[in-house]
């Protein structure tokens, strides 16, 4: 039966437990001889009373094995710290060596665990007591969204009553309609979430990854990007020259590599309604290149930078000032409008996602947060596209799909949360909207503005 | 004593005890304590404090956190030179009516509790809270969750907040005040109104709320009654109509416009501006809010004091920062960055026991009782203790306000409003 009426858009999503045990964030130890000289004084203070003297501090269960505090159960610990505030003479907690060293120099060990636990639990990380970590920073970190005291939609929009739109249409749009060529209308793609699962870092494809990939992009609506010559629903394959003939039937989306010569004209010519996106790498010139491939007909492109967000300029910038540059000459030229901009490479949490599209992009893809929601091990370092420092682990195709609805789910709703505070009803409108965005470097010299460099 | 009684007991002295003896270093400094924000050190210097009212002497960092913006790389110019006043002489009071209608309130010193809710956190420490309030001669505010009975008696140093939720909003409530706060926004969840999680909400909590025992509470945002200024000015002629003689507090967040929000609140009548940055704490918020929506108040403050006085109305209402103030060198930095005063909850959080390691939301709350309603771990606070540490705490914060203020020349805090020039940057 053909499904009528209005349908909320809602990623489910269902605990999906690690797989492979993850490291304990602390570590949980006690000396040993001095935690038992204070049971025995314990034990005469309160006159032996068994319920009073093996009382515990730890409300988590730390201490609650058969050994108590003398085989702590380290991996209930969450740093509360009270064991260390009732006994500092006995007790130890410091965050564990294995946690530390989790990441690399992009991915601090707190970026794993909110990846992990975001595609374990689909749920958005909440905590207590302010904010812990360091004061703005660069890149992303450097850029806070604005919020409005008054207006609508309210946060009721996760909650029920109002409706926040994240669809973005991926494609040409025309400036005009021309009615002689109604036929040669180029049509565009509609995903539910300004996300999409780039093609995956070198090395971290197995089979059942593929498989884990493809279905959780076809479960939430969007796409994922390969370089295989698979023609899936969600699959938004990447084409060179040679892979043009093996299409027997005319293609709804393909990437091309926007360098190669004259690829773009053939594929225009082959595939007419084809939607098709450049992929460039960001450097001092895509504005102009990108400008030109407008001109020449593409109707997207698909900017990246290194998988750390760093771009290819010989004096490399963050993603989200090179993403500036070129939706700013796109916007001088009068173009913008008519193509999509995806943007990807070092956008890898939630917050990433809203701050890319204000400095310029429709959507974006993900790339290392895929094989790091899947437990892939890291060896060394995530930056480079062509050697990235993390290793697959097998996986069950099931677990992984839930993984990745879990994590799109959990963006989707911290997106709402960022456009809801914005009073933004659709995720299209905060594209290039850097006047509801705030800079750490503008305010910093706005705000401190005569206040004199210590000497 | 039954056995609950001397468990409860039992882990209350230690946990005590174990705030006396950290921050002597005599164990070193835990390993696990803190984070950038409040840094181990911040945190123990404030035990400290806590304790003995005085400024920690044995070189823990009191001043400052680690992170690397903000309060953190702003520091005092060098005062050689500068004919210093006695200390014991400078004046720390402000005033919190500057209009020149309505009753005259001055607090001694530039501090006052902030919002912190029944529900979110235990009865005691609210108590201990608003004792501490009375014998600082200062205000706390009740936060969103209403007006438990047990604080009447200190309701001439307790704020009345009306929030988007209007839990426990009562004529008698109104009426009690001797300032109502309109919360519009929370730093740190700008934009995206109250949560409290099911399990806080006790039978205790539901009356008071007038909701469902253990059914999670969202305070909308934003006031579904209030989308310009002119509704705002009605909401305060609602209250002046119910308690005429209330002082007006409008807290909001700060997005880009807050010196326009600034401005309005002024012409709708506000006492009070108090301005909450993101940095600041709350029962519980998700973490994208908290460190990605709007600007924190270091950034906040000059922009809405110097738009206060190119529009002339500097000098005709108080404007309070809020969120991130951990020392009492924040709280110069907030003056001498255009505040009038600040508004502090967590560092009165941390002077009874908080370890700012966010797990209020976690399980039963708390472990040490500020951030619970569970039965057992409230009891940790005895709101007589609670009192006299945070009254130490502020004390030793006055002492080292003092301190800053007499080695400037300056008699009187009002002196330091906007004195951007006696702060130096840090790379
Ligand atoms: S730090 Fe807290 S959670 Fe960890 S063992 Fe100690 S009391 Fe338990
Ligand atoms: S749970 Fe942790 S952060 Fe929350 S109030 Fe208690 S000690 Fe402080």
């Amino acid at each position: 039966m053909q499904e009528t009426g209005y349908r909320r858009f809602k990623i489910e999503s269902k605990p999906a437990p690690h797989a492979y045990p993850i490291p304990n964030k602390f570590d949980v130890s006690a000396r040993k001889v001095r935690l038992a000289g204070m049971l025995l004084h314990e034990a005469f203070e309160y006159k032996f009373k068994k319920e009073v003297v093996l009382s515990r501090p730890c409300i988590y269960g730390v201490f609650g094995g058969r050994f108590g505090g003398f085989k702590p159960i380290k991996q209930k610990c969450v740093g509360c710290m009270r064991c260390v505030q009732e006994y500092p003479h006995i007790m130890r907690v410091k965050p564990s060596d294995e946690y530390k060293r989790l990441g690399d120099s992009f991915w601090t060990p707190e970026m794993v665990y909110t990846i992990w636990n975001e595609a374990a639990t689909g749920k958005i990380p909440v905590k207590g007591m302010g904010y812990k970590g360091a004061f703005g920073g660069e890149g992303f970190d450097g850029i806070w969204t604005d919020m409005s005291e008054i207006v609508r939609p309210t946060r009721d929009g996760v909650y029920g009553r109002e409706y926040i739109s994240t669809s973005v249409d991926i494609g040409r749009k025309p400036v005009h309609v021309n009615f002689e060529k109604l036929d040669h209308t180029p049509t565009t793609l509609e995903v539910p979430v300004p996300i999409i699962l780039d093609e995956l870092p070198a090395g971290t494809e197995s089979d059942d990854v593929s498989i884990a990939v493809d279905r959780a992009a076809e479960q939430v609506g969007t796409l994922r990007v390969t370089g295989k010559g698979d023609h899936s629903q969600a699959n938004l394959p990447i084409v060179d020259e040679k892979q043009i003939g093996e299409y027997k039937q005319t293609p709804r989306i393909l990437e091309f590599d926007a360098q190669e010569q004259g690829l773009l004209d053939k594929l225009l010519s082959d595939f007419g309604s084809t939607i098709l996106i450049g992929r460039l790498p960001l450097k001092e010139d895509t504005s102009s290149m990108v400008s030109e491939l407008v001109h020449r007909g593409v109707h997207g492109v698909h900017l990246y930078a290194d998988y750390h967000g760093w771009d290819y300029s010989k004096e490399p910038r963050h993603i989200s000032a090179a993403l500036k540059d070129t939706h700013q000459q796109l916007v001088r030229e009068g173009v913008r409008d008519q193509i999509t901009i995806i943007a990807s490479g070092g956008i890898t949490l939630a917050e990433h996602v809203p701050k890319a599209i204000i400095c310029g992009a429709d959507l974006v893809g993900i790339d290392t947060t895929v094989p790091v929601a899947l437990q892939s091990e890291f060896h060394g370092e995530t930056q480079n596209r062509e050697n990235c420092g993390l290793k697959p682990r097998k996986i069950d195709p099931a677990w992984g799909t839930q993984r990745l609805v879990n994590l799109m789910s959990v963006w989707h709703d911290q997106l709402i949360e960022i456009l809801s505070a914005m009073g933004m009803r659709d995720v299209r409108r905060l594209r290039g909207d850097i006047g509801r965005s705030m800079m750490d470097s503008e305010l910093r010299e706005q705000s401190f503005k005569g206040i004199a460099w210590a000497a | 004593m039954g056995s609950l009684e001397l468990i409860v007991e039992k882990h209350t002295e230690r946990i005590h005890h174990g705030l006396e003896v950290l921050p002597t270093l005599k164990h070193g400094l835990p390993a696990g304590l803190g984070n950038k924000r409040w840094t181990g050190e911040l945190i123990l210097a404030t035990y400290e404090q806590a304790l003995t009212g005085e400024l920690p002497m044995n070189g823990l960092e009191y001043k400052t956190g680690n992170s690397g913006g903000g309060f953190d790389v702003l520091g005092w110019k060098s005062h050689d030179g500068v004919a210093k006043v006695d200390e014991d002489q400078v004046d720390l009071s402000i005033s919190l009516n500057k209009r020149g209608e309505g009753k005259k309130i001055e607090i001694p010193l530039p501090i006052y509790g902030g919002g912190m809710s029944f529900g979110s956190i235990s009865l005691n420490f609210m108590i201990a809270r608003a004792r501490a309030a009375k014998k600082l001669e200062t205000y706390t505010s009740t936060g969103e969750g209403g007006y438990p009975d047990q604080i009447v008696p200190y309701r001439d140093h307790v704020i009345t907040q009306v929030a988007t939720g209007m839990f426990g909003v009562r004529e008698e409530t109104i009426q009690y005040a001797p300032i109502v706060e309109f919360k519009y926004a929370q730093g740190a969840k700008p934009g995206l109104g109250g949560h409290l999680l099911a399990d806080k909400v006790t039978s205790e909590v539901a009356k008071m709320r007038e909701s469902s025992m253990f059914t999670s509470l969202y305070s909308p945002f934003p006031f579904h009654s209030v989308y310009s200024v002119e509704d705002h000015k009605k909401h305060v002629d609602w209250i002046k109509t119910v308690n005429p003689r209330a002082l007006i507090s409008v807290k909001v967040s700060t997005p880009t416009d807050v010196d326009m929000v600034a401005i309005g609140s002024y012409y709708a009548g506000a006492n009070i501006i108090h301005i909450d940055g993101g940095y600041g704490g709350t029962g519980a918020a998700p973490e994208i809010a908290k460190k990605n929506i709007a600007m924190p108040v270091e950034y906040a403050i000059p922009k809405v004091h110097e738009y206060l006085v190119s529009e002339g109305v500097r000098d005709k209402i108080t404007l309070i920062a809020s969120g991130g103030i951990r020392t009492a060198d924040d709280v110069a930095k907030a003056i001498a960055l255009g505040a009038d005063g600040c508004v502090v909850a967590t560092a009165e959080a941390v002077a009874v026991g908080c370890t700012h390691c966010g797990n209020c939301e976690r399980g039963r709350g708390c472990q040490v009782g500020i951030t619970t309603t569970d039965p057992e771990l409230s009891q940790f606070i005895d709101p007589a203790w609670g009192e006299k540490r945070i009254v130490n705490l502020f004390n030793a914060w006055s002492k080292r306000l003092r301190i800053i203020l007499a080695e400037f020349g300056l008699a009187s805090v009002r002196e330091l409003r906007g004195r951007k020039d006696l702060l130096v940057r840090y790379k």
